[in-house]
């Protein structure tokens, strides 16, 4: 039998039960045929999420079969010849449903060359060949329209495009449009090893040998729900333990009591009204109020209405937002969280909240010698006694 | 001193904490709680018999286990043992190195095995930071442990590229301590002549606080062995004694910063390093440490705190970091092991700080041992909101 | 005698089924009031509280860090605050050791649980178990405990109609303490009729959920007369953890209440818990573990716990006259209910249910389904 790259085509075959994958099979109950010239041919059967592989000459109950010749077999399924390219140019042929072949390509793990190191460049086609298989359409919210650029340096590197669109998922081997997020890797072995675990993002990143622009937290949050975690093909040539990681949302509903104190503060905001108390002892505002003065350790019973004006006295430009725990939703950053001196109040009396996000650029903060920016709440229509009754505070002018 | 004399001295006899990783889906949490118990066990040539009570602490939400220490006494040893949890938060390591302290002192139990963990990797760390908030308003509107306001005040004081130099001098000389410890999460190799390039590259994450000057998330565990002083003289050649250790909270939500000169706002750091070395008779605690475990989440914090626990006054805090004197070699060498910048598993990170305090009086650290000796050895704690805890550590009972 | 601290004061509010108007805040409010009231304690750094150790816990609070929320009403601003994150009792214990160990003289502490926040107990409680076996196959406090009660009842022929007449005493002398969750009395057939919670306990079995807060100053034995006239002393404290899957224990076996009072008994010197200890308050969670612990702290004998109650054991040994965890209190927070009944006991402020001359109390708590942690204290008048 001959050799290609070193490998035979029966090669190819015998590996197929170990680099079966049965989560691509979830959806396949059919036979495939595969005719490669004079070489044999092989009957696959996949059902229940079971493969079996035999060399047969009756591809008789075949829903599509491939034909191709050993070269181009091996070509394909090694990397070395561009699928897409055979099967344009009439190297490989599907007699059958194609659809129903185009299956196959979501069953089996690449073919490695047994015992032969990966190469960066190795990696990198496996990695982005796998790409639209390990796409998981069904994951994909309806309308969900982004792209997943890559930059990666270095001798071995290049460019890709991921794209989402209308639940499907393509590839280019280009920067296209406006991607939603691009990564960029100073040397494309770090995103390798990035990929293959070895190294975290944030450890990159920090070190300034990795980038990002765009909306990184649609990429962090979006991607590993999107696709099947990369599997190394090298992992299958040392037996190791698979790694099974337990995935679990857990929440608990809760109704939390808010009790006089809190409770006035909530029911003044519905009413438009900011309520702080002052401490009987040293004369101090609470804002939000609270139960008791900690530094004087006495009850605060005495509320007074402060603002609803004030001065920005400090602001925190947010530009990486965590996804929120009680929602799972990612704020649009940049955002402004300020924190505001209202009339009435002095020192470090101040309430926290948020700017409106057009003025983050305008805002001045302030401090003793100096003024900071004046700003007023703007109120929910519908208020239910909420901090969120005020939606943000904007530009008193 | 405490209120009253120690009723009896305690030592610290024993070690051992796991490499801190973001990659350690290869254990579960008891086996990982296992492997510093074990290496703690080892290095104190003991084995479970030998303890009467194990100190568990961690913080519930962050992998989501309620009452965690009964499913892992599978990797604690606990059974059959007094087995208290107590937590505070991110002082929760230092707090259970404190109350084992109290637990051996008392004269209720003579060999105690603290062991603080977390696995960070399995929940949701920003999350369950975010839900230390008050459910009524804040914790819809905070966004995790990140804040900007720090760089804000040293900016303000010294001007920003001063500022922005200092925090990444402190964060390389970070970097270097961790290239040294092998247990250490992170270590990027990074060089000073990088400064520059980080100032401008390093995406911001809040206002001027940028993603390589933030702690890292990590899995790791710590268990710490103390013992009467009986039983650590016969037990060890090297014990460590703890001094004294002194905790100071803050209340929630009313404004932790202070942004008005005129209405300065007292730290924790500050407050509990005064009443620490006031009632400890140390006039200028710079010169009598000899190294300092800190708990540094971000450098900016650590900047600012430099100067509230040695009482420094205008630039000196700064100069510090600047003239390298923190570093390994220098005259107050800031966490040898790398730090919390290094490696943060958070319910162990501040008995991590206790641990690698106590290896470098041992003499023992390993490649990040302090050169010089180390007599007397400092570690704080930081949580909750802006809660402190400070250990202090001597290798000679002549105090 | 050993080495003992000092009970001087204790402040709670009453068990409730819901503090729909209040936050713990509120709650733990009305209690640092009363003992700052009680005792004038200050907070000095030379001769105030500088510790203060609450208990509370994550889970029953939402809340991550759930000391976070306390720090003003405890008094915390500025001092030391420590979380006991497990049963309330340990609190106790650990608040000895710090006092002995000469760091502090005076602990101010102070818990709440609202358990009427969550919409499950057991929800909460499931998620104690390990995430990969026992948390998927649903076990909770609850569930485990039944399992436990199955195999005591048989060992010790503990009936149906035995539980029941635990629950009617328990509501009965619940009636007595003004602390006392308020629930309505109910008949031994009640009893016997209410639906099936979980096999073999009954609704009417399990203690219902409660919101409580309370708070306790201790001190060192030295400076006890600056704060009170008529101190309550803790001689004794002792813990112990069993082990963690069901089927590597022997559910009946008491294992770890066994060692927890052996170990207070021993620092307390106490020799026989039946004749030198006048009252017990023992943290029922469900009915059968009210002769279960009795088995386990020694004065009902084992495998007897049956004949033990038809003996009059539960009234004979003063047997949670407080109504016990049963009647009602947070589960996080039972020990520290338990701990208070034998201050009132042993401080003769126990009004209708007082016990004459009264010297000894243990009070009792566990941690866990089916008790894996124990812990019990011993007092002294």
């Amino acid at each position: 039998m001959a050799e290609y790259w070193g490998v035979k085509v029966e090669d190819i075959f015998n590996s197929m039960q170990e680099r079966f994958r049965p989560e691509g099979a979830k959806d396949v109950d059919s036979l495939f045929g595969y005719d490669i010239k004079d070489e044999g041919k092989w009957k696959l059967t996949v059902k229940d999420n079971k493969m079996t592989i035999e060399k047969t000459d009756d591809l008789t109950g075949c829903i599509a079969t491939m034909k191709a010749d050993g070269e181009t077999f091996v070509g394909v399924n090694t990397g070395n010849v561009d699928a897409t390219n055979a099967f344009m140019g009439g190297r490989v042929i599907v007699d059958g449903d194609m659809g129903a072949f185009g299956k196959t390509g979501k069953l089996f793990r690449k073919f490695v060359i047994a015992q032969k190191e990966m190469t960066t460049k190795d990696y990198l086609a496996d990695m982005f060949a796998t790409i639209v298989p390990r796409f998981k359409a069904n994951e994909a919210e309806e309308g969900l329209d982004v792209s997943f650029a890559y930059d990666l340096g270095g001798p071995d590197g290049g460019k890709w495009t991921v794209f989402i669109k209308d639940k499907k998922c393509t590839i280019t081997t280009t920067i296209e449009g406006k991607p939603t997020v691009t990564l960029e890797f100073n040397d494309a072995r770090d995103y390798v090893d990035f990929i293959l675990g070895k190294i975290d993002a944030q450890s990159l990143m920090a070190s300034g040998k990795a980038g990002a622009k765009g909306d990184l937290n649609m990429m962090a949050t979006k991607w590993p729900i999107l696709f099947e975690k990369y599997k190394d093909p090298m992992a299958g040539n040392v037996p190791q333990q698979e790694l099974i990681v337990l995935k679990k949302i857990i929440s608990l509903n809760e109704k939390f009591s808010t009790g006089p104190v809190m409770g006035k503060f909530l029911k003044g905001l519905k009413e438009q009204k900011i309520y702080a108390n002052k401490c009987p002892q040293c004369g101090r505002m609470q804002l939000p109020p609270r139960e008791v003065c900690a530094d004087c350790r006495v009850r605060v019973d005495e509320f007074l209405e402060v603002g609803p004006k004030g001065e920005v006295r400090y602001m925190d430009i947010i530009y990486y937002a965590m996804p929120d725990p009680l929602t799972g939703q990612v704020r649009e950053t940049p955002y402004g969280g300020i924190n505001i001196l209202f009339d009435g109040c002095k020192g470090n009396e101040t309430l926290p909240h948020f700017i409106r996000k057009d003025q983050i650029e305008k805002i001045q903060m302030g401090w003793n010698e100096k003024k900071g920016t004046r700003v007023r709440p703007v109120w929910e229509e519908n208020r239910i006694g909420d901090i969120w009754d005020i939606k943000y505070f904007e530009i008193d002018e | 001193m405490a209120h009253r004399k120690k009723n009896r001295n305690v030592g610290i006899i024993g070690i051992g904490q796991t490499k801190h990783s973001s990659h350690r889906e290869d254990v579960n949490q008891p086996e990982l709680i296992y492997e510093a118990v074990s290496l703690a066990l080892k290095d104190a040539n003991l084995t479970m018999n030998d303890i009467d009570c194990v100190v568990h602490g961690n913080m519930e939400l962050f992998e989501m286990v309620h009452q965690p220490d009964l499913w892992q006494v599978l990797g604690t040893g606990a059974y059959g043992k007094d087995c208290i949890r107590i937590t505070t938060g991110g002082t929760v390591g230092a707090t259970i190195s404190c109350a084992s302290d109290n637990l051996v002192a008392s004269g209720m139990y003579d060999i105690v095995m603290a062991i603080g963990f977390e696995k960070l990797q399995e929940g949701h760390t920003t999350g369950g930071i975010t839900n230390m908030a008050d459910p009524l308003w804040f914790r819809k509107i905070q966004s995790g442990a990140l804040t900007g306001s720090s760089a804000y005040d040293v900016e303000r004081e010294f001007g920003l590229e001063r500022a922005n130099r200092a925090s990444l001098t402190y964060r390389i000389i970070m970097d270097k301590h961790a290239g040294l410890n092998p247990n250490a999460h992170r270590s990027f190799g990074l060089e000073f002549s990088q400064i520059d390039d980080l100032i401008r590259t390093s995406p911001k994450l809040v206002g001027e606080l940028k993603l390589i000057e933030m702690c890292s998330q990590s899995d790791g565990a710590c268990c710490v062995i103390y013992a009467c002083e009986k039983k650590a003289k016969e037990l060890t050649k090297t014990p460590v004694w703890i001094r004294d250790h002194i905790s100071a909270h803050k209340e929630e939500c009313f404004p932790i910063f202070g942004y008005d000169r005129k209405y300065p706002v007292l730290k924790t750091h500050k407050f509990a390093a005064e009443q620490l070395f006031k009632r400890n008779n140390i006039k200028n605690p710079l010169d009598y440490f000899d190294v300092f475990e800190m708990y540094d989440p971000a450098t900016w914090w650590a900047i600012d705190w430099l100067r509230d626990f040695f009482a420094l006054k205008g630039d000196e805090h700064l100069k510090l970091i600047e003239d390298k004197e923190i570093m390994i070699g220098g005259k107050m060498p800031i966490n040898p092991s790398g730090g919390v910048i290094g490696s943060n598993p958070i319910g162990a990170t501040a008995l991590l700080r206790v641990a690698e305090a106590a290896l470098q009086v041992r003499g023992n650290a390993g490649p990040h041992q302090i050169p010089t000796p180390v007599n007397h050895a400092l570690a704080s704690g930081f949580g909750g909101t802006m809660w402190t805890v400070m250990t202090m550590l001597e290798k000679e009972l002549n105090w | 005698m050993g080495k003992r601290i000092a009970i001087c004061a204790v402040a709670q509010i009453k068990n409730d089924a819901e503090y729909w108007h209040l936050r713990f805040q509120n709650m733990l409010l009305e209690c640092f009031e009363s003992i700052m009231d009680q005792t004038k304690v200050t907070f000095d750094m030379e001769k105030g509280i500088r510790t203060i150790i609450t208990c509370s816990n994550d889970m029953f609070d939402a809340r991550t860090i759930s000391n976070n929320g306390v720090t003003d009403v405890v008094g915390a601003q500025f001092r030391g605050e420590e979380k006991m994150d497990q049963e309330s009792i340990n609190g106790l214990g650990y608040a000895m050791a710090s006092i002995l160990s000469g760091h502090d003289d005076v602990i101010l502490f102070m818990g709440h649980c609202k358990e009427s926040q969550g919409e499950s107990r057991r929800m909460i409680s499931n998620l104690s178990f390990d995430p990969f076996y026992t948390r998927p196959l649903g076990m909770d406090y609850h569930n485990v405990d039944a399992m436990q009660a199955r195999a005591y009842m048989e060992k010790s022929k503990v009936t149906d109609e035995h539980l029941a007449k635990i629950v009617v005493r328990s509501r009965q002398n619940a009636q007595k303490n003004p602390y006392a969750r308020e629930n309505k009395l109910v008949s031994e057939q009640e009893v016997l009729n209410s639906p099936m919670y979980s096999d073999p306990l009954r609704e009417l079995h399990m203690y219902p959920i409660t919101d409580w807060a309370y708070g306790m100053l201790l001190c060192c034995e030295e400076r006890v007369k600056e704060f009170t006239k008529k101190p309550v002393w803790i001689t004794g404290y002792g813990s112990c953890m069993d082990r963690y899957f069901l089927g590597d224990k022997d559910l009946t076996s008491n294992f770890s209440l066994k060692n927890a009072s052996k170990r207070a008994y021993e620092k307390a010197g106490i020799k026989d818990p039946k004749k030198d200890i006048q009252v017990f308050e023992l943290s029922d969670h469900a009915a059968y573990q009210l002769p279960m612990w009795a088995e386990g702290v020694g004065i009902a004998d084992e495998g007897q716990g049956g004949k033990w109650i038809d003996d009059g054991g539960m009234d004979k040994f003063n047997v949670n006259l407080s109504g016990g965890h049963l009647n009602g209190n947070p589960l996080l927070l039972g020990g520290a209910a338990r701990a208070m009944e034998c201050y009132y006991q042993l401080s003769g402020q126990a009004g209708d249910r007082q016990v004459k001359g009264a010297k000894r109390a243990v009070a009792q708590a566990a941690t866990g389904g089916a008790g894996q942690h124990q812990a019990v204290i011993v007092m002294e008048a």
